[in-house]
């Protein structure tokens, strides 16, 4: 017989008890797993947003928090291009609409210009991309396709202006997949904010962090009122993200807190009931340190079991998850393998904080003192 | 053990020199200067009347417990010189009235537990086990439960559990209190066989004449004290 069969067996000595903690720790480490995985593919969908297309920058109106509120002139992209260090400059008019009878309540509109360098990292699995010339058009993303039950060839009304369905596409940020890109005109013309744009992106000549830099305070300095934020920095920033990085760093301080408070109180319940027996075998011979290593070693096996169940619920919620039609298009439906091994590294640190206590109190035991004990 | 001197013939393998155990709430006395020695082989059976201190002078002997004042030596060698674990995993065999096996684990199982402390592989552990649950007669219940087993088949397990380490003493404290009087004869008689078949020094606690006229010599104790040894 090996320690680890005597742990295991201690362990499933009592079943029920051992199931509802796993199952309580599971609980949190899968909250935790899908708040985590959803704000790990919200990052990757942003980011993959302007890294993947080669974005350098992004110029829209000085300060404001949220992109989609900024307004610019459009012929600024002609100022934008004349400055020293630009490659490419592409506009871009954002807007959000809703698809009530799919369910869908926030739905991103792109209005892009045809051939766009924003175009790039999508691919048309299906149709065609838009012409120069062509108006009250749409290319739907595979994944707003799919929400609204869409193909080429069939309308859909965008704030009442039924639009040609041209193209279905993939892109690699998945928040276009979940999106639609239509004409600049067209979308400047529907929601009548013509000859305006929400922003620019722009390509650097040289990417290096120092010439984007500097590119970006020549920017500033030639048009007053507009703010050219490094890709990387637009991220960062982002309201949405840091709220969400903040809600999943408090979510799983919470877990944690009260998973180790629950393996605390299972293992504490389990030294009293076995105190008896802790003194047995401290009378056969065991060192104090074997019977802090058993107590512990329940106490990694518990939380190791909390979390391999915790990773199952997780994949399970994050499904779930996609059944609520506002994430749909937005959020990416997987528990990334990194986000899995964190779900490991709480299980470990639920046992760490919840088995030192009552191991240490285990193995402080008086053997003579806890023979006697009823 | 290393750290222990080598026995002369005439140093008593177990030796309290005025014991005295008083329990942290100072209220309780268990021992007052109480000094006993046991010899090498010698089997000694440990009577009087209950809260007489029978049990605290088992545990002083067997290193569970610090006497309050006065010593305890092994072989010669005092033991708050040893190191306890050691000294109770590789020199001490305990049986106990309970017979306290792990639910969990079955009988031949149940042997290997002491040999945790010892540096034997899991293979040797478990062949060491199976010849001793033969020895005590029931390899044909190794893989039986505690709860399987009856009270007697119990208590044998418990003794091939307290020889897993080939320890020179063995303690018991009422090792027949839980027993019949068949089963107690039968244990009687497995404690017997073994010390004498390996030499061991055997210190019993108990109610029972009978086990008492087991016993080669008697020590009476009452309120604490040894009145007739």
């Amino acid at each position: 017989m090996r320690f680890i069969t005597l742990i295991l067996r201690n362990l499933f000595r009592r079943r029920t008890r051992t199931l509802l903690t796993a199952a309580g720790l599971a609980v949190a480490i899968a909250a935790v797993l899908d708040l985590v995985g959803v704000s790990w593919n919200f990052e990757r969908a942003f980011s993959s947003l302007y890294q993947g297309k080669g974005i350098d920058l992004v110029v829209v109106r000085a300060g404001l928090t949220n992109q989609l509120s900024s307004t610019l002139d459009q012929k600024l992209g002609d100022r934008i291009r004349a400055i020293d260090g630009v490659a490419k400059v592409a506009p871009s008019l954002m807007d959000v609409v809703g698809f009530e009878q799919a369910n869908l309540v926030s739905v991103l509109v792109n209005g892009w210009e045809s051939g766009s360098l924003l175009f790039s990292g999508s691919r048309v699995l299906e149709g065609r991309a838009f012409r120069p010339d062509e108006t009250n058009v749409a290319m739907l993303g595979r994944v707003l396709a799919l929400n609204l039950g869409k193909k080429v060839g069939d309308t859909v009304d965008v704030a009442g202006e039924p639009l040609r369905v041209i193209g279905v596409y993939e892109s690699d940020s998945l928040f276009e997949t979940g999106a639609m890109i239509v004409p600049m005109a067209s979308l400047q013309h529907m929601m009548g904010r013509e000859g305006q744009v929400t922003g620019f992106v722009v390509q650097a000549r040289s990417s290096t962090a120092a010439d984007v830099s500097a590119l970006r305070a020549r920017i500033e300095a030639a048009i007053s009122g507009v703010a050219a934020t490094p890709a990387r920095d637009q991220i960062d920033h982002d309201v949405q993200l840091q709220l969400v990085r903040v809600m999943t760093t408090a979510t799983t301080a919470l877990a944690v807190l009260l998973g180790s408070v629950g393996m605390l109180n299972t293992m504490v319940m389990t030294v009293f009931e076995r105190t008896q027996e802790i003194g047995v075998l401290r009378a056969l011979g065991w060192k104090r340190r074997r019977v802090l290593a058993m107590i512990l070693g329940e106490a990694v096996c518990l939380g190791l079991l909390g979390a391999v169940m915790g990773m199952v619920l997780a994949l399970i919620g994050m499904h779930g998850i996609m059944l609520i039609p506002t994430a749909r298009g937005f959020i990416e439906p997987t528990v990334p393998p990194p986000v899995l091994a964190f779900g490991l590294i709480i299980g470990l640190a639920l046992s760490v904080l919840g088995g030192v206590y009552p191991a240490v109190r285990a193995a402080a035991l008086d053997p003579s003192e806890a023979i006697r004990h009823e | 053990m290393s750290d222990v001197h080598p026995s002369p013939a005439a140093v008593p393998v177990l030796r309290g020199e005025r014991l005295s155990k008083r329990y942290p709430d100072g209220k309780v006395e268990a021992l007052r200067g109480v000094s006993i020695h046991v010899n090498d082989g010698e089997s000694v059976a440990v009577v009087g009347p209950s809260g007489c201190g029978k049990t605290s002078l088992l545990h002083l002997l067997g290193g569970l417990d610090k006497p309050t004042e006065g010593e305890v030596f092994f072989r010669g060698t005092p033991l708050a010189k040893l190191d306890g674990d050691r000294y109770r995993a590789l020199e001490i065999g305990f049986v106990f009235q309970s017979f306290h096996l792990l639910a969990t684990l079955s009988a031949v199982e149940n042997i290997q537990v002491p040999m945790f402390e010892t540096p034997r592989p899991p293979r040797e552990r478990a062949s060491r086990a199976e010849a001793l649950i033969e020895q005590v007669g029931l390899a044909h219940r190794r893989n039986h439960r505690p709860n399987k087993l009856s009270v007697g088949e119990r208590q044998r397990i418990a003794i091939a559990r307290a020889l897993a380490n080939e320890p020179s003493v063995l303690l018991a404290d009422e090792p027949t209190g839980n027993l019949d009087s068949r089963n107690q004869d039968e244990i009687l008689k497995l404690l017997e066989d073994l010390r004498q078949s390996r030499g061991l020094t055997l210190v019993t606690v108990t109610h029972s004449p009978d086990v008492a006229a087991a016993a080669g010599r008697v020590v009476r104790m009452r309120d604490g004290l040894i009145v007739d040894s």
